[in-house]
């Protein structure tokens, strides 16, 4: 078949235009803004509180970063389900005891405005010799035993933060606990007294108390001055949810604790602003921030670091699986990292460490 | 002058259908997938036999699967096959051989050329060796050498058939295999390595710390593509890569084949390609913005301004598969009426096919593929799977001649005279 050049000319005009109009033009024109309506304004009350003491129980989720990389390579990567992975737990040179595992945990001492207080554990750890050694170092077992824990939030599933369940529940069988929507059988399982021998797993002490799962796309209010929000992260070895911790701290503002964030800091920061009231002033931020654990890296975490700024943070008391490369390139950004001590097998004093204490308030 | 046969076997193949529509569509994608399922399992799936899925490492291979294919069957023409064996050999066999080859070129690329030629004494990040001797893990080494090495295949899948496609391999079709197939990939391979040098080679410039300041430009892109990471780019070369095939396989080279100059053609169709890439990006962006909304600076999975860019990419792989299925296994739909209006109504039935694979991709990704239930995870890339699946249909037309749906009776004895036209 053939056609005149003019023939031509004239089919790839309207052909184009017609194209641009139908796909382009909607994106690029007036139209966007009709098709794309402007983000919310936060007005979800949640109340207000005096101050927030976060401690840092453990942040040292494990001992030799290339061992817990090897464990999920050999496994077969990164979307290999947690619970039959074989974790190094043996004949690691610079591990507790020979093994890798170590753990994540905080403890959150909520002053209320009447002056009444809360404790609030983020979550439990890995390693249950290691939480159990954290634990008496700042506490929280006698604090479990006598039940001035007010409930344990479960930020999200992953093996440093859940595995060493065992020591909370040893002490304290019928703690509440509120988990993000996501957890998996095995997950409730292990709460039930399961045990899983390849991961090396197992919880001889069946939780008692209350439950609460929390959706995700909600604020869901705790105490005064203090709410989660859950997300429906999909994380790695098979991982789905996370919830974080949002306070409002009267004459400061709001603060975000997170267990690893992986929604990212960003996105937090972002559905408190369009959900909480007062969101647009975000005080503090506190917990791990999921951004070079492995001390790997990606030029999105760059576009993070450029970003933060503009959210106005005071305090940045970031740790744990913010990763130390993040915290080097934050504080030459000019963010306000909190230092830490390095004590108690925390390597370095870029960020709080174990056994450090931040205040909000 | 050149016969049809020795310029492009698979235009000079004389097909015949076995069974009719729409059993043999439907036996054509069961068998594709099939063998999609077999290769997925065995290598790749988190919960198979091998587990490369990590992900890059298994996508990595894939990626180049995809490309030593086109070399295969559009630049080399099957050489150093002799078309003799190709016309006179059982389909499962020539299919199974030249899968095999397929397989054994990709290793040599991998192993031979970038990790143990390029990585060594050119570029380390293209080695794992040498980034583990700068202290990195073994598993971030794999990973990181696998996205380098990918991604030039990703940017050589967008080049690599634009001679073919849009040339019509001019000027070099009168020349014989194999010098015509290395002057294509010589050209075509030029043309990916400056390419990659722009497009991706910034990447690496902020993914190691220090920055790379004097071996890698910054990321260019950077102020209004509001990320550092080199995915802005991926997702364009990918809808670039779709274009091209697109135009093969939905628009049979509509309108360009109607420019007589091979040149000029080539020349306008490759614009043509560029532009409709960049057509299907902002529309794949703006279509992820109607569904949650803007990307923000800084952000991390759905609402990540990279990701968005990197899945509008994935987006357009999944509307070329439609495509494909449409063309390979139901005769490429209406005929009947004019040219625009036929590609009109199979655009139609791509884009409605494109929205029902992507609901059944993300409702039964998890259990079939082993992957994890979410549009937006660091460690999966739907193009992974997506881009085997095409291969697959590849090797199942291009080196099987759809068998057994089809048959192919013969070859036609068409010759072409020196501007590639045919000789009434």
């Amino acid at each position: 078949m053939g056609v005149s050049r003019r023939g031509f000319l004239k089919g790839l005009a309207l052909g184009g235009t017609t194209g641009y109009l139908a796909m382009a033009g909607a994106s690029s024109t007036v139209l966007k803004d009709v098709f794309i309506p402007p983000s919310p304004v936060g007005d979800f009350d949640i109340g207000m509180c005096k101050s927030v003491k976060c401690t840092v129980v453990s942040e040292t989720s494990w001992f030799n970063n290339a061992r817990v990389v090897q464990d999920m390579k050999d496994a077969g990567g990164l979307l290999v389900n947690q619970y039959i992975i074989p974790w190094s737990n043996t004949g690691v040179k610079d591990g507790y005891n020979g093994n890798n595992a170590g753990g994540y945990s905080a403890l959150i001492d909520l002053e209320l405005l009447d002056g009444s207080k809360k404790k609030i554990l983020l979550d439990c750890g890995w390693n249950p010799e290691w939480m159990d050694e954290c634990f008496k170092r700042e506490g929280v077992d006698k604090m479990l035993k006598n039940k001035e824990i007010d409930v344990l939030v479960l930020s999200h599933e992953h093996f440093d933060h859940f595995f060493g369940i065992e020591s909370v529940l040893k002490n304290c069988p019928d703690i509440p606990i509120i988990v993000p929507k996501g957890f998996y059988k095995e997950g409730f399982d292990l709460l039930k007294g399961a045990s899983f021998p390849v991961a090396h797993l197992k919880n001889d002490y069946p939780h008692t108390g209350p439950i609460e799962v929390r959706e995700s796309g909600k604020v869901h209010p705790l105490f005064p001055g203090c709410a989660t929000i859950s997300f429906d992260s999909a994380i790695i070895c098979r991982v789905l949810g996370e919830q974080g911790l949002v306070f409002n701290v009267k004459d400061k503002g709001l603060v975000a604790v997170t267990g690893c964030c992986h929604m990212g800091i960003i996105s937090f920061l972002e559905e408190i602003k369009h959900r909480v009231k007062g969101g647009d002033k975000i005080y503090g931020i506190q917990g791990g921030l999921h951004i070079s654990p492995f001390e790997d890296w990606d030029p999105q975490y760059d576009d993070l670091i450029q970003a933060l700024p503009s959210y106005g943070v005071e305090i940045l008391a970031c740790n744990h699986c913010t990763g130390y490369l993040t915290a080097e390139k934050m504080i030459l950004a000019g963010l306000p990292v909190v230092q830490g001590t390095a004590r108690f097998r925390s390597k370095k004093k870029l960020f709080l460490g174990n056994g450090d204490q931040i205040v909000f308030g | 002058m050149i016969s049809l046969k020795n310029e492009m076997w698979l235009e000079s193949r004389i097909m015949e259908n076995r069974i009719a529509q729409p059993l043999r569509g439907i036996i054509g994608v069961l068998f594709s997938s099939l063998i999609f399922y077999i290769l997925w399992w065995i290598f790749m799936d988190p919960r198979g036999v091998l587990k490369w899925y990590t992900p890059q490492y298994g996508y990595m291979y894939i990626r180049w699967i995809l490309i030593v294919a086109i070399w295969q069957a559009y630049v080399f023409n099957f050489w150093p096959f002799s078309l003799k064996w190709r016309e006179n050999t059982h389909p499962a066999i020539t299919g199974a051989v030249l899968m095999f080859v397929n397989f054994a070129i990709v290793g040599a690329v991998i192993w031979g050329f970038f990790y143990n030629f390029l990585g060594i004494y050119s570029i380390p990040y293209l080695s794992v060796n040498k980034l583990m001797g700068k202290g990195m893990t073994e598993f971030f080494a794999r990973e990181y050498s696998s996205l380098a090495i990918l991604m030039f295949a990703a940017i050589a899948s967008w080049l690599s058939p634009i001679v073919t496609v849009c040339f019509a391999n001019h000027p070099w079709h009168n020349l014989k295999q194999p010098e015509r197939g290395i002057t294509i990939f010589c050209v075509t391979a030029l043309l990916s390595i400056l390419a990659f040098l722009c497009l991706m080679h910034p990447h690496y410039h902020v993914l190691f710390w220090p920055w790379q300041e004097y071996a890698a430009a910054y990321p260019w892109w950077d102020k209004f593509a509001h990320t550092l990471s080199g995915n802005f780019n991926v997702g364009w070369v990918m809808c670039g890569t779709v274009s091209i095939w697109m135009l093969e396989v939905t628009f049979d080279r509509y309108p360009y084949i109607l420019i007589k100059n091979k040149i000029l053609r080539g020349v306008v169709g490759f614009i043509g390609v560029f532009l409709f890439a960049v057509l299907l990006f902002v529309t794949f962006n703006f279509v992820q913005e109607l569904a949650w909304g803007p990307a923000i600076d800084g952000a991390k999975r759905i609402l990540a301004p990279d990701w968005r860019y990197q899945h509008s990419g994935e987006l357009a792989i999944m509307m070329l598969i439609p495509a494909m299925i449409l063309n390979f296994y139901f005769d490429n739909g209406p005929k009947k009426y004019s040219a625009p209006v036929n590609i009109a109504l199979r655009m139609l039935i791509i884009v409605v096919s494109t929205m029902v694979f992507h609901w059944l991709y993300y409702k039964f990704s998890p259990s079939l593929l082993g992957t994890q239930a979410a549009y937006s995870h660091p460690q999966q890339f739907p193009m992974a799977p997506g881009i085997l699946f095409i291969c697959v249909m590849l090797f199942h037309n291009w080196f099987m001649d759809l068998w057994p749906g089809k048959k192919r009776v013969g070859n036609s004895d068409v010759m072409l005279d020196d501007d590639g036209e045919e000789i009434l």
